[in-house]
């Protein structure tokens, strides 16, 4: 329901405070072929453990930042900014 | 009337909660019932010789009271409309009406008590099995069984404004269980300086302590209410403790957050560590008719006497598989009540010798080795037989008359939240039995919940906890490391070996017989285990499942040790390697709507928002704003702004303010237009696309200065694009800083053939044709105020969007109303701005468009730059663009009066192929027109599309031009 998630400016906050950002990837260059576009749009890593995540402190100071959680115990191991 | 005198309250003694003082009444069944300030519903309602409280989910045979705990589901009833409150826990209130469930049309005559009788019928899952053929009996019976199954009912007529408020708290020690363990490491972690949070399900501090007139032990030690009371008042003047009772944990989620149920707060308590020190729970036993009224446990008899001096019955046999049964049996005998007999089905010799001796004193025959093999009653209990263990001959048999039966069977760890927590038991690899926790990291546990403990061993445990506790929140020193090693020298030592017991005894133990309940929720037999067992469901998981036992209101409290036992006996399996069921939460029933909560809708309001209202304005909701939708007449605003002018509050516009020497970079970067280039004094309009090519939102920038723009989203959506806007902006070597200045100004949109005469009353700033172009932006004063002025033409017609300082609003406001006076200036709301914008074919985002609509398809392809190097979208629109056009958003006129509602299908030989987003009926044409998602071979200007209207299809013609003013000559004007 609610895990603790650590703002690199504000410190430890309940979850419901930031918004999901999903995964980090890499954008394609502007000419890449489709389907390179097309991984970076539709498909996810979904690692079964450690994930690199954006986040943002939308009900605190509005910052994104980046999280390294493990999905398999839902830990987020880093925060930092990007 | 001789029922009254048994169940008359006893002499005052140590620990009762009632007030003798203070009476008083309220309803059950239509009848009036008199009570004392401090009883709950069932303790009065006993006291008043009330026995049965409720009927049984499935044979609804009659219910007593069980647990007198909040546990069980025995005494469930319904309290002023709630349904499913606990009797035994719901204080008593002047005038409550309370009501029985699950019985009709009486709680003594249940005229459902006749599948009783026909439990042949309802065999183990019987509802996988039967009525399926043929088909329509299913139907049949699936009518009857959802109208008998279920327990209370919901009165939807009911105000559901329910008064639960949500709480969020933070603590450094939360300690999960207020009994004699809980309250020691309460205590301990305080003194430490640590900030606790003590909470306990029931009404005072103590625990078992409350209701047993000796401490753990018997006789020979101190009395427990002063033991109780003595640490009940050290907590309370311990400072750092903050005490919760009458409240449950129902939940442990991850990083130690505790949902808490207390009264009507829905509390989230967040805690750095946990202690947990729920204790145990005493079971029933497994014999027939087990469920008769009179037949309890001996807790709950304890706590009728002791918490509300209520003699529990006249004449009483007790049985227990523990020590429980010998404590009880003093106090009952104690309360006047006639024990007819002790029986203790632990084979060997384990009673505790001084209160055997004060027992036998007393002339209480104490049965070693026995067992109940049968209550005996109709509706209530008149009698037991017991025989020896394993003796099954008749001969053997005794019989007792006794109207009060107290059972203990074996205690059973109230270990839900610990199993929710991660932690896991421990078990001896050669044995099987169960040892210790393996707990996860600020987590501890102390008291009977790792097991039955002395009473000097729980209170040590306790203190360990709590100084473990207080360790880890880093509040380290000398004496405390001291306390801590003393505390575990002294626990050690303290720590009797008990004999670790799993369960399966008592299990193997029980006699024979029909109708023995291991489920009360459910009304699940011991042999509805066996045969499900026997169908193959061997699984504990399986065997859950099925038979359904341990999923009713109790969540396994009463079952769950019986049920796992009878699975290991009936798989021929230890209990270790039977398992367990999860644990998940919640661990008891909550109402909906504590987990729902109040509905705090935020609500903003618009500067001029009071001014509307005065007007008489219909407000709506957009987004989280209050916007005016028309004020009377949305027809005759419209034609006030195609004729002389008009006035809508645009205040709601998200703004954001970005500069910085690399905003252009950022807004080409993000919006698909080109911004870098566009100049100061000019605005242009912006889309947004998200890297798929869909649109998020739209607005107009306008650059104020080089390194200066300040840039307008649609209501609902400012917040997403300030997010989008920023994310965009990290790891670009640029500055750039994105402000979100949505309330700093009140905003409105003055338009129509009479707009400019009306504003240059009221400003310097030369509003001329020649001098104040179509998109260009301007500072100056406007009635004195200081604003900006945006020429732009959402409505069609010569206007411009003038912002001020939100706090001169309603200044603003009324400056343009009274200047447009003589022009005949009106007021005009969201629906009119909507019929507007709809003769001018501008889309509206999210009404027009949804999650796949691209900006090519959606007909303002113009705006998409792909001669910009990069921009977010660009690779999926050139994709499509490439692909080509599938539907394309287009323009339609009826061909006769109707209108058709916005969501109409478009059809095309009987399928639908498209859809109506927008459509209003125009005063000047007397048409029906609007905008329509069609294919793409549909989208050729005077094609015919049908459109379904109630149900006809009529005809239609798609149009690329606006319906009003095509060539935009009016707002350029």
């Amino acid at each position: 329901m609610s895990f603790l998630l650590s703002c690199p400016g504000c410190g430890e906050r309940n979850v419901d405070e930031f918004r999901f950002g999903g995964e980090v990837t890499a954008r394609p260059e502007p000419d890449a072929a489709f389907e390179r576009w097309a991984g970076y749009l539709y498909s996810r890593k979904n690692v079964a453990g450690v994930s690199r995540e954006w986040w943002n402190h939308r009900y605190g100071c509005g910052r994104w930042f980046q999280a390294l959680r493990d999905s398999t115990v839902n830990q987020v191991r880093e925060t930092f900014w990007p | 009337m001789a029922k009254r005198d048994v169940n008359a309250r006893l002499p005052e003694g140590p620990g009762e909660l009632i007030d003798r003082a203070r009476p008083v009444e309220f309803m059950f069944g239509g009848r009036k019932v008199s009570a004392l300030q401090g009883d709950t519903v069932a303790s009065a309602l006993h006291a008043s010789g009330v026995t049965t409280l409720s009927r049984g989910f499935k044979y609804h045979r009659p219910r007593g009271l069980l647990c007198a705990a909040g546990r069980c589901p025995n005494c469930l009833v319904n309290v002023d409309g709630t349904p499913n409150v606990r009797a035994c826990t719901q204080p008593v209130k002047p005038g409550m009406n309370v009501r029985h469930q699950n019985a009709w049309p009486t709680l003594k005559w249940d005229a459902l008590s006749v599948l009783d009788r026909l439990g042949w019928l309802l065999p183990v899952g019987f509802y996988y099995k039967a009525l399926h053929r043929p088909r329509l009996l299913w139907k049949l019976a699936r009518g009857v069984i959802r109208r008998v199954g279920g327990l209370g009912r919901i009165d939807i007529r009911d105000n559901h404004e329910n008064g639960y408020r949500h709480k969020n708290v933070h603590t450094g020690v939360a300690v999960v269980g207020g009994g004699p363990a809980g309250t020691a490491a309460a205590i301990a972690a305080a003194k430490h300086g640590a900030e606790v949070t003590l909470i306990d399900d029931q009404p005072i501090l103590g625990g078992s302590l409350r209701f047993s007139q000796f401490e753990p032990g018997g006789p020979e030690s101190k009395a427990a209410a002063g033991t109780a009371e003595g640490l009940a008042k050290e907590a309370a003047e311990t400072p750092g403790i903050r005490v919760m009772t009458g409240a449950a944990v129902f939940a442990f989620y991850q990083d130690n957050l505790l949902g808490v149920l207390s009264g009507r707060d829905l509390v989230k308590l967040r805690a750095k560590q946990v202690v947990m020190a729920a204790g145990s729970f005493e079971t029933p036993l497994l014999f027939e008719n087990n469920d008769l009224p009179g037949v309890m446990l001996c807790s709950a008899a304890q706590r009728l006497v002791r918490q509300y001096r209520i003699r529990p019955g006249r004449r009483a046999v007790l049985a227990a598989s523990n020590d429980g049964g010998y404590a009880a049996a003093l106090d009952l005998l104690a309360a006047g009540v006639e024990v007819a007999a002790v029986l203790d089905s632990r084979p060997g010799s384990s009673r505790p010798p001084e209160t055997t001796r004060a027992l036998e004193a007393a002339g209480v025959p104490v049965l070693a080795e026995h067992v109940v093999e049968k209550a005996i009653g109709r509706g209530k209990l008149r009698g037991v037989t017991v025989r020896p263990l394993g003796g099954r001959e008749p001969s053997q048999r005794r019989k007792f008359r006794c109207d009060l039966l107290c059972t203990s069977g074996d205690l059973q760890q109230a270990d839900g939240l610990l199993y929710q927590a991660g932690a896991q038991r421990e078990h001896d690899p050669e044995s099987g039995l169960p040892m210790g926790w393996k707990l996860p990291p600020g987590v501890h546990a102390a008291g009977d919940v790792t097991g039955p403990q002395s009473l000097a061993a729980a209170l040590l445990q306790g203190r360990l906890a709590g100084l473990e506790a207080a360790q880890s929140l880093g509040r380290e020193s000398a004496s405390l490391r001291e306390e801590i090693d003393d505390t575990r020298r002294r626990l050690d030592a303290a720590q009797e070996s008990h004999d670790a017991e799993d369960g399966i005894e008592y299990v193997r133990n029980s006699p024979a017989g029909k109708r023995k309940f291991v489920c009360f929720c459910e009304d699940v037999t011991v042999k509805d285990i066996s045969v499900a067992v026997a169908e193959g469901f061997d699984d504990i998981q399986l065997l859950k499942r099925y038979s359904t036992a341990t999923m009713g209101p109790c969540q396994g409290k009463m079952c769950h040790k019986a049920l796992v036992g009878l699975c290991a006996h009936f798989t021929n399996r230890s209990v270790a390697s039977t398992g367990a069921t999860t644990a998940r939460p919640p661990l008891q029933p909550i109402p909906l709507a504590a987990l729902a909560g109040p509905s705090h809708v935020p609500m903003k309001r618009s500067p001029m928002d009071r001014i509307h209202r005065d007007l008489g304005a219909v407000m709506v909701e957009a987004g989280p704003w209050q916007r005016a939708h028309s004020y009377g007449s949305p027809n005759e605003e419209c034609l006030a702004v195609r004729r002389q002018v008009g006035m809508i509050d645009v205040s709601t516009l998200g703004k954001l303010d970005v500069r910085g020497s690399g905003a252009g970079a950022l807004l080409d970067r993000v919006y698909t237009h080109r911004f870098s280039n566009l100049r100061v004094g000019r605005i242009r309009y912006g889309l947004l696309c998200s890297d798929d090519g869909t649109i998020m939102d739209d607005g107009t920038v306008s650059r104020l200065a080089d390194d200066h723009y300040f840039v307008t989203t649609t209501t609902g959506n400012v917040d997403l694009v300030e997010e989008w806007l920023k994310w965009w902006s990290i790891g670009q070597d640029v500055s750039v800083h994105v402000n979100n200045v949505t309330s700093d100004y009140a905003a409105v949109n003055v338009a129509g053939p009479y707009a400019r005469q009306t504003l240059s009353k009221l400003t310097k700033v030369d509003l001329s044709p020649g001098a104040f172009r179509y998109m260009r932006f301007a500072r100056g004063e406007i009635a004195g105020i200081p604003a900006m002025f945006l020429r732009i033409g959402f409505v069609g017609e010569t206007g411009w969007e003038v912002h001020v300082p939100a706090e001169y609003g309603e200044s603003l406001w009324e400056a343009v109303m009274e200047a447009g006076s003589e022009f005949g200036i009106r007021p005009f709301g969201l629906e009119a701005q909507r019929v507007l914008r709809l003769e001018k074919k501008h889309l509206i985002v999210g009404q027009d468009t949804d999650a796949v609509s691209n900006p090519l398809e959606s007909d303002v392809g113009w705006v998409v730059r792909f001669d910009k190097q990069d921009f977010i979208g660009r690779g999926s629109l050139r994709a499509i663009s490439e692909r080509g056009l599938r539907n394309r958003l287009v323009g339609f006129v009826m061909s006769d009066g109707v209108t058709p509602y916005d969501g109409a299908a478009v059809v095309s030989g009987g399928a639908p192929v498209g859809r109506v987003t927008s459509a209003r009926h125009s005063p000047a044409t007397g048409k029906g027109f609007g905008l329509a998602w069609v294919p793409v071979e549909m989208a050729v200007e005077g094609s015919r599309i049908d459109i379904v209207v109630a149900g006809k299809t009529v005809p239609a013609a798609v149009t690329h031009q606006p319906v009003y003013d095509p060539d935009g000559k009016r707002l350029r004007e």
